[in-house]
């Protein structure tokens, strides 16, 4: 694609954001973009984690939730005029949000991006970053195309990305839909930026809080790095044959199986001394009607500790139940080479966690 | 650890079995409106307690005479062929005391009663004058299974004919009757181990100690967390090392705990549930060390245990214990 104008990113702040921002910078030395800014403390940080590469970066105050994303009048015109290329990566990722609080900033929020969006003259291409669970429920192989919401969801992040990827289709934008996996490391060293449910759910088991997990051994358990995605996106946002496909950001049939996943969790942990010595066993992967079993008992019981783990545990975990591979065939095609295998990735990142004290040092705090 | 391998021919086998209640009994209901329940008596009853048997005037002393008389007499069995007299449950200076006079029997660790032992008076007044007695302790609801391996070990070993472990629990007045969900009762059980029996061979065992869970109170969720996944463990290594696999299981004779924690652990180990023998559960409650011998004995009685039949036997004890019993019937 030739390419002229700038770069409107939103959720420049975060993960995905600040990381397209890096690789689009670094890749095209004269290109300039906007950022919309709804924190400026984070902004701050993250402008001193981009060091030079900020100075091409204009921050603009907004807020995504808000028609017209906040932007002020002069600023407003100043991007219609100036952006070619939108990357929509603002989102709230948390998976225990009521519905209505999702739609807020995913939903309504794509809305306002894409509105603010078609009123570019001059737009090449709009990135929605969505995720790879809006399939929800669904089982098998997942393909990379509008799947319908048939399924259901397990938690409002998945039900509010597969409604704001609905509202971008509708819309005359020259769109492509990118679905990452969940990111659990940057890449293969497996250094950790954002401490996530992945995560949060390995600390569960690692403190022998809970007894088992639903699914089997043999499901596909899904998870990519985010330098993957970061940089599949900003090369996808470039690529004029990428306009209008719907791409899978995810290890696909390079994912580890959930057996596989959880035996060598329990060989890292086995590493340390201290560790081996409580006897913490093997959580058990089960049938999920065991598993709700399980639940109903805690429930029950009214154990106030017990029960918000397996709360907590409850917007994500259903998840492994649900047997299913995502194609990743059209991600191949455009970008020529296929994810890196969770296998390269999975231990050294188990390793790190333990390392950081699971998130509680700065480094891996994101 | 459990059992040496099982050559099939000299294991020792359980001989007899009998168990004694106290008079009283008492309802959920009743002693949820007694405050001797934390849990609602709605939630235990929907984990299928019924009632339990509280003993007021009887001492865990006289429940376990009770019960290591009647083995005896039932089985005709000669006091003096008993070699070796393994006694568990309620610690010694309680053992002696009855409802009532719990608190003040604390006191008895402070003078020369402490050494008035249970084992030894079992051992007097039973007139089991060729037996070396004992007691064993801290392996809580797991202390009759723990009893029977040390007793097949010494039967082995040394040549012993005949053991007879006895085990006897109460709950003083102001200790409650609950046990994280479970609705405890009093009782004491006796069962006799025979080195040359041929019905109900011991044919493989599992103990597994964790003693980081040694902190009841405070590693409360972490013990709920770990009693799973070590009990499918310890029940399918037991399975194993009887050379059997889960579907040739008969029977589970469980400790009498909550029926939704065996309902999700037969879930966990895939056996069936109609294969549990959970009819004492609701009648009984849960009677800490007695539960797999007394539920035993009803199974054989009942008729639901035949000749031949392979049974499992396993239970939990705080502290933390997790044994399982293998058994040919």
């Amino acid at each position: 694609m030739t390419f002229s104008g700038k770069v409107l990113v939103t959720g420049a702040s975060g993960l995905v954001g600040e990381g397209v921002l890096r690789e689009m910078l670094t890749a095209h030395p004269e290109l300039e973009a906007f950022a919309v800014v709804r924190n400026e403390l984070r902004w701050q940080l993250t402008a001193r984690r981009l060091g030079a590469l900020a100075s091409r970066v204009t921050p603009l105050p907004g807020d995504v939730t808000v028609p017209g994303i906040g932007l002020e009048s002069l600023a407003r015109k100043r991007v219609e005029r100036e952006t070619s290329v939108v990357i929509h990566a603002a989102a709230d990722i948390s998976f225990s949000r009521p519905l209505d609080q999702s739609r807020f900033v995913n939903t309504l929020g794509s809305y306002h991006v894409a509105e603010v969006a078609s009123s570019c003259p001059s737009l090449q291409r709009f990135v929605l970053v969505s995720s790879a669970f809006v399939a929800g429920k669904a089982t098998g192989t997942i393909l990379e195309r509008d799947n319908g919401g048939e399924a259901g969801w397990v938690n409002s992040y998945e039900q509010s990305k597969y409604e704001a990827e609905c509202c971008v289709r509708k819309t005359s934008l020259p769109w492509i839909i990118v679905r990452p996996s969940t990111m659990v490391c940057r890449g293969v060293e497996g250094d950790i930026q954002q401490i996530n449910a992945v995560h949060r759910a390995l600390r569960i088991y690692h403190r022998g809080l809970a007894a088992m997990i639903p699914g089997d051994r043999a499901n596909s358990f899904d998870v990519i790095t985010s330098g993957y995605v970061v940089e599949a996106i900003a090369r996808l946002a470039f690529d004029d044959d990428a306009r209008g496909e719907t791409i899978h950001l995810c290890s696909g049939r390079g994912a580890l199986k959930l057996g596989e996943l959880v035996d060598t969790a329990y060989e890292v942990w086995s590493e340390q001394a201290d560790w081996r010595r409580r006897g913490v066993e093997r959580a058990i992967i089960t049938d999920p009607e065991t598993y709700a079993l399980f639940e109903r008992a805690v429930d029950e019981t009214g154990d106030v500790r017990l029960r918000a783990i397996l709360a907590s545990l409850a917007h994500f975990i259903p998840q492994l139940a649900l047997p299913k591979i995502f194609d990743t065939s059209v991600a191949e095609r455009l970008l020529g080479v296929a994810a890196p295998s969770a296998s390269t990735y999975w231990k050294p990142m188990l390793r790190r966690l333990l390392q950081h004290n699971w998130g509680q040092t700065e480094e891996v705090a994101a | 650890m459990g059992f040496a391998k099982y050559d099939g021919q000299s294991t020792p086998a359980i001989g007899g079995i009998a168990y004694a209640f106290p008079a009283g009994s008492c309802t959920v209901g009743e002693l949820a409106r007694d405050n001797q329940l934390a849990s609602s008596a709605e939630t235990m009853e929907s984990f299928g307690f019924d009632k339990v048997h509280v003993a007021v005037g009887e001492t865990p002393y006289d429940l376990a005479l009770d019960a290591a008389s009647a083995l005896l007499a039932e089985n005709e069995i000669d006091p003096q062929s008993i070699g070796l007299l393994i006694y568990g449950g309620t610690p010694a200076s309680l053992a002696l005391a009855d409802h009532a006079g719990a608190p003040r029997a604390a006191e008895a660790l402070c003078t020369m009663s402490r050494f008035n032992y249970p084992s030894s008076r079992l051992q007097y007044e039973l007139e089991l004058n060729n037996a070396w007695s004992f007691a064993i302790d801290q392996l809580a609801c797991t202390t009759l299974l723990g009893a029977t391996r040390i007793a097949r070990a010494l039967c082995l070993a040394e040549g012993i004919d005949r053991a007879l472990c006895v085990s006897s629990e109460f709950f003083p007045a102001k200790a409650g009757r609950e046990a994280i969900f479970n609705c405890t009762s009093d009782a004491a059980c006796a069962v006799l181990i025979e080195r040359n029996g041929t019905r109900n061979r011991l044919v493989s065992a599992t103990n597994v100690t964790k003693g980081y869970y040694w902190d009841v109170e405070n590693r409360r969720d972490e013990i709920v967390a770990s009693y799973f996944p070590t009990a499918r463990h310890v029940l399918l290594r037991t399975i194993a090392d009887a050379g059997w696999e889960p579907d040739d299981v008969d029977w589970i004779i469980p400790h009498n705990v909550s029926m939704r924690s065996w309902e999700i652990l037969c879930g966990l180990v895939r056996l069936p549930r109609a294969r549990l023998f959970s009819h004492n559960i609701a009648r009984h409650g849960h009677t800490l060390a007695g539960d797999n011998y007394i539920n035993y004995r009803d199974a054989l009685e009942g008729g639901c245990i035949r000749p031949g039949q392979k049974i499992v036997m396993f239970s939990y004890g705080f502290g933390a214990q997790w044994t399982g019993i293998a058994v040919e019937a």
